[in-house]
């Protein structure tokens, strides 16, 4: 992937021609983004909204009349448990991403860098129950994790358990980069008489730290976005919901009318943080998602 | 790979042979083998293999404690899934077999039935393997060895125990659990533990291809339909459109690049349940855009962007190109950098133009390059639940369709539904079926005709 | 929480007859295998709740050491999770009407005790009674009788609220909504039961629908159709029902309990009325009507005596009188109890009064299977969308009518 390539557009003479284009394709630019950027500015706008002079329901207008922190105070009250919610959200995403991490690590270096017996029949077979839809097993799930008395008060727990347990079928991205090592490192590794487990924490791994980012940055994004299982999961028990779980309700739900505007202040509190995170490790998601499309 | 060989005579090949080599292991074998075959590990443990004997024979009482104690007792009622009904003692509850409980724990004990004749079978392997070597002069590995092993020629069963058995739990069990409810009755008026479920053969399944009436067979072929066309549209146009954008931001002289991207990926950063329902009620009826478009008086009745299932179906997929553009651009810059760039400079000696260029180069390596990503997409987008369900919940819904569907259900929003409001077990197992074979059959029929498949040495 | 010299005396006469239910267990009751009971109420009730069972507790020692853990679970949720999992369920929980013959055949709802039926079925109103009862058997206790809807309007935007058609043109003259949830099964009924068609169950004693009265494919069922569309049609109509979110609103067809939001969007203008009346081509004029609605509060079966005694005094406490103006005092939920509905407080709310009258047109909400409640949101979503128009003709809508009655006979038996 050398920069030096970069040459494949724009051939055309050196003429006000492409000067015009150019102010075009800028022109082009300007508007996509201001579409793409919309609606987390309203988001932002209504998060300031003021709850006491303009009530936190739905309103048909952007900018808010009055900017307040009404919305944010609220989240902080002690009102909700929003602060609880937050760090239920956190806890699972951070040890998710961990467990996630060393699965995907553990199952893709065997897939990728061992032979045995079946190797290909186990891939195939995992592809196979990738193909049945998650929901499908949530009853199911909910009465298991029951049985190990992690539904309700032990959700975030259990959440962490099913979210981890299944993370082995995700080894595709991480096995595609194991791929590209070359396997004369191994080679050499076992002439120096190290055996398998050293070569692949003493070799492999030290040159893996973009995948590894990648695997931990994919699983700690997805616990955040979850409100189907989580909600299935935890119902009834306020203090083990997740943010995307309580909050949802704001918007859904009769029983919260007016929590529009609060809804959006949470939603940034949520936003902010994930996005700081994501670009900032944008370079190590780009990478893996390019070569998991690649390998397809 | 390409051997052409008819899996299933393969299948009992194999069988054959392992049924034979299991017979001359027991008659060929010395008695330490042949009472290996009643008590697990006997063999290897007089043979002073005494890590591996333990393994064996603990499997075999933990194998047996289970059975006793626990899978015997679910497994003798699966016949019926519970006859015990459930009863009031004056005003005290005494619930009686729970249905669901008996399938599960069933279906469980099958399973490690299964498993546990496999690791009968290895104990034999590993006697036989023990007794040759010790017929041909050889001394058995020490424990400490096999023991080592794990950490280097075996490495691969210690990296993927746990991973399978958390698959096996949480994934197989659950979806052999479900594949069996499909042909129960189990829905909210068979609900354990108060009430009992039993088996009612392919009912479910006729249920579903029954037209007219209270049957499932047009609106299952409707939301079929839908998913099919929702998945086509959601791969396709966000793929071309985030190569475009690709493109656009790729242009020789654009300045900022990294800057423009940030923006994009703006989209993939943020939650989706957050940024979806802020959307959700920007479009709404009484929403910003409608008040902004009726204030300014370019329209003079709100646009119902989500209640008409079709301004629905097209909003969702506008708005999910919103979603879709930042995700393939990525993907896209990365790829079009690894176009060689000798293609494009020798096409520019021969005359062509950048229309002709793209035509000719960009687009059939990209087209070759990403075909199983588009697969993916493809399938993906099939499933794709946050985006439908987070806008329209599925609706508007019709006198027309039945069972809770909306106009924008997917397969998977309908199955959600199923088993959330209406806790239509039953029928949500048999969707989530169907929703598999479609994956599948996508999967295999355009898997083999992808051009990257066909050709590996393609652009190479 | 200021109580009146006449509650008290109430209240003393419910806890009386209250304790003498739990006295039949207790001698051979042992309460201190009672761990934790788990109620289930509205976010709104929540330390609502908490504050009356502190009472309840007091006033009942043996009780004292039990944990009472009060979850915010909405009464629509409510249903949801306590048929998905009935063990993980709470043990009291509230719940809309429209939900109990669903509790009733999952197995989510317990008979309410025998020796206490008399002073629920005397002291509640009678729609509520009906409402709590499946079959012949009273499943719940009734706590507010206001789940019911009325209007809510601007009066600086509509000058008479007696007419739909008036409404209609005060609203578009002065470009703002008028919210209705026409695709819902409980408000649209204001337009069908108007005209006189009918839609009523029956049920058995477990829950399960054996018979169905329809008659919505009838002249009645196509005058209240058309009533609907025409609505529908108004540039200035919104399909909603939640005060929250409803924008630049003048009239809204909602319930008492979006008072205080309602208040806050009209300020000043903040007006209360019963529902309008609507007319058809030929000049007739129709009251609408609708469905008197009722929460409940039930009690999960249990596996233990003792627990269930404790579980029904907990349920009588809560839907008893003192608690109900009590309710009505901290939340503004209109009470169920006879004696609560005559407190000077509640008589002087313009909302429960215009809820009141409107009562006068109105059937006590009956039993329906779930089923219904979706397909009627399909009638709905099929006029909304444009499925059928003021231009379709008069067979087809009676063809959707004679499709939806038929639907809903189907559901029963």
């Amino acid at each position: 992937m050398s920069k030096t390539k970069v040459k494949n557009e724009g051939f055309s003479s050196r003429s006000g021609n492409q000067k015009r284009s150019l102010f075009f394709s800028y022109i082009l630019l300007v508007i996509l983004s201001v579409i793409w950027l919309f609606p987390f500015f309203g988001l932002l706008m209504q998060s300031f909204r003021s709850y006491a002079t303009e009530y936190g329901g739905m309103v048909d207008y952007l900018i808010p009349k009055n900017f307040s922190l009404d919305n944010y105070r609220y989240l902080f009250s002690g009102e909700t448990n929003y602060v609880r919610w937050y760090g239920n959200t956190v806890l699972i995403a951070f040890v998710t991403s961990m467990l996630e991490t060393l699965i995907v690590i553990c199952v893709s270096y065997a897939l990728s860098r061992m032979r045995f017996r079946g190797r290909t029949a186990l891939m195939r077979f995992w592809l196979i129950l990738g193909m049945f839809p998650g929901f499908l097993t949530m009853i199911c799930m909910y009465f298991l994790l029951k049985q190990f008395g992690l539904t309700q008060a032990g959700a975030v727990p259990g959440l962490i358990l099913i979210y981890a347990a299944s993370s082995g079928m995700k080894y595709y991205v991480c096995k595609g980069y194991f791929d590209t090592i070359p396997r004369a490192l191994d080679e050499s590794a076992r002439i120096d008489g190290a055996n398998r487990a050293q070569i692949m924490f003493i070799t492999i791994l030290p040159l893996s730290k973009p995948i590894i980012i990648y695997t931990a940055l994919t699983a700690f994004l997805a616990p955040w976005c979850d409100f189907v299982f989580a909600s299935y999961v935890a119902f009834g028990h306020d203090k083990s919901y997740n943010v995307a779980v309580a909050m949802q309700r704001w918007v859904f739900t009769n029983d919260y009318q007016g929590y529009f505007t609060r809804f959006c202040a949470g939603g940034v509190l949520v936003a902010i943080p994930v996005t700081l995170l994501f670009m900032a490790l944008q370079k190590y998601y780009v990478e893996g998602v390019t070569g998991g499309a690649v390998k397809g | 790979m390409n051997k052409k060989t008819n899996p299933i005579s393969h299948f009992f090949s194999m069988l054959g042979r392992d049924l034979k080599d299991i017979g001359v292991t027991i008659a060929d074998g010395d008695w330490k083998t042949k009472i290996s075959c009643l008590i697990l590990g006997f063999g290897p443990l007089l043979r002073g293999q005494i890590v591996k004997g333990l393994a064996f024979l603990g499997t075999e009482i933990l194998f047996i404690w289970y059975l006793l104690s626990f899978g015997l007792k679910y497994l003798s009622k699966i016949a019926t899934l519970g006859t015990v009904e459930t009863q009031k003692i004056s005003r005290r509850t005494v619930y009686g077999d729970n249905s669901f409980l008996i399938l599960l724990y069933s279906i469980l004990t099958i399973v490690l039935i299964c498993l546990f004749t496999l690791i009968w079978r290895m104990n034999l392997r590993e006697n036989r393997k023990e007794e040759l070597l010790l017929r041909a002069g050889k001394t058995l590995p020490t424990n400490r060895k096999a023991l080592y092993s794990l950490l280097d020629e075996n490495f691969d069963k210690t990296l993927l125990a746990l991973p399978c058995t958390g698959i096996f739990l949480f994934t197989v069990l659950p979806i052999l659990f479900m594949i069996c409810v499909a042909f129960t009755n189990y829905d909210k008026n068979h609900q354990s533990p108060t009430n009992l479920f039993t088996w009612i053969g392919l009912e479910n399944f006729k249920n579903l291809f029954s037209f007219g009436g209270s049957g499932f067979g047009s609106t299952f072929f409707q939301v079929l339909a839908w998913t099919l066309v929702w998945a086509f549209f959601a791969t396709f146009l966000d793929y071309f459109l985030g190569l475009a954008v690709a493109m656009l931001i790729n242009k020789k002289g654009i300045r900022f690049k990294k800057f423009w991207r940030t923006i994009f990926v703006m989209t993939i950063a943020v939650p989706q349940f957050v940024s979806l329902l802020y959307i959700y009620k920007m479009f709404a009826n009484d929403g910003l855009v409608n008040g902004w478009l009726l204030k300014l008086g370019v329209i003079k009745h709100y646009i119902p962007f989500w209640s008409n299932p079709m301004l629905a179906r097209i909003t969702i997929i506008v708005i999910n190109i919103w979603i879709g553009i930042p995700y393939m651009m990525l993907i896209a810059t990365g790829l079009l950098m690894n176009i060689p760039a000798d293609l494009y400079e020798s096409a520019a000696l021969d005359g062509a133009n950048s229309r002709q260029m793209f035509r000719h180069i960009t687009l059939p390596y990209m087209l070759f390059v990403t075909g199983p990503f588009l697969l993916t997409q493809f399938t993906g987008n099939l499933n794709n639940f946050n985006v439908i369900y987070l806008l329209t919940r599925g609706g508007p819904q019709s006198m027309q369709l039945t069972g809770n569907a909306g106009s924008t259900d997917l397969l998977v929003t309908w199955l959600y539904k199923m088993t959330v409001t209406d806790t239509d077990y039953k029928m949500a197992a048999v969707i989530g079926i169907m929703v598999f074979i479609v994956t599948a059959v996508t999967s295999l029929v355009v898997y083999n005709r992808l051009p990257s498949v066909k050709d590996e040495e393609g652009f190479q | 929480m200021n109580r009146k010299a006449v509650s008290i005396l109430a209240v003393s006469a419910m806890a009386a007859s209250m304790m003498s239910s739990t006295a039949a267990f207790a001698d051979d009751l042992d309460f201190s295998s009672v761990s934790e009971v788990k109620v289930w109420v509205a976010d709104a009730a929540v330390d609502f709740t908490n504050a009356q069972i502190e009472n309840f507790k007091s006033a009942n020692p043996d009780f004292a050491d039990i944990t009472f853990t009060v979850e915010a679970v909405g009464e629509g949720d409510a249903a949801n999770n306590m048929i998905t999992d009935v063990e993980a369920g709470a043990d009291v929980y509230t719940f809309a009407q429209d939900q109990i013959a669903r509790l009733v055949s999952a197995g989510a709802l317990e008979e309410v005790a025998p020796d206490i039926i008399e002073a629920l079925t005397t002291q509640n109103d009678q729609g509520a009674v009906g409402a709590a009862t499946v079959g012949e058997t009273l499943y719940a206790y009734p706590i507010t009788s206001d789940n019911g809807y009325f209007l809510y309007y601007d009066s600086s935007v509509i000058s008479d609220p007696s007419t739909l058609e008036g409404i209609i043109a005060d609203c578009e003259a002065a470009g703002k909504n008028i919210y209705m949830e026409i695709n819902s099964g409980w408000y649209q009924t204001a337009f069908f039961f108007a005209t006189g068609a009918t839609l009523t169950y029956e049920t058995d004693d477990s829950g399960n629908f054996t018979a169905a009265d329809v008659t919505y494919a009838s002249d009645e069922g196509l005058a209240a159709l058309k009533g609907i569309i025409k609505l529908a049609s108004s540039s200035a109509f919104q399909n909603g029902s939640s005060a929250g979110d409803a924008t630049n609103v003048a009239a809204i067809v909602d319930g008492a309990w979006d008072k205080e939001t309602v208040q806050q969007l009209f300020g000043d203008n903040y007006a209360c009325a019963k529902l309008p009346t609507f007319s058809d081509d030929n000049g007739n004029a129709y009251q609408l009507s609708g469905f008197g609605g009722f929460k409940l509060l039930g009690v999960k079966p249990q596996e233990d005596d003792a627990k269930l005694a404790v579980c029904d005094a907990l349920a009588a406490y809560l839907s008893g009188e003192e608690v109900q103006t009590a309710r009505f005092e901290a939340l503004g939920w209109g009470p169920s109890n006879i004696n609560a509905q005559q407190s000077e407080a509640v008589k002087a709310d313009p909302a429960l009064s215009a809820l009141a009258e409107q009562l006068a047109f109105t059937i006590p909400q009956g039993q329906y299977p779930n089923e219904y409640w979706s397909l009627a949101t399909g009638l709905g979503d099929d006029i909304i969308q444009g499925n059928l128009t003021a231009d379709s003709s008069d067979e087809d809508l009676l063809a959707a009518l004679q499709t939806f009655q038929d639907t809903c006979i189907s559901y029963a038996g």
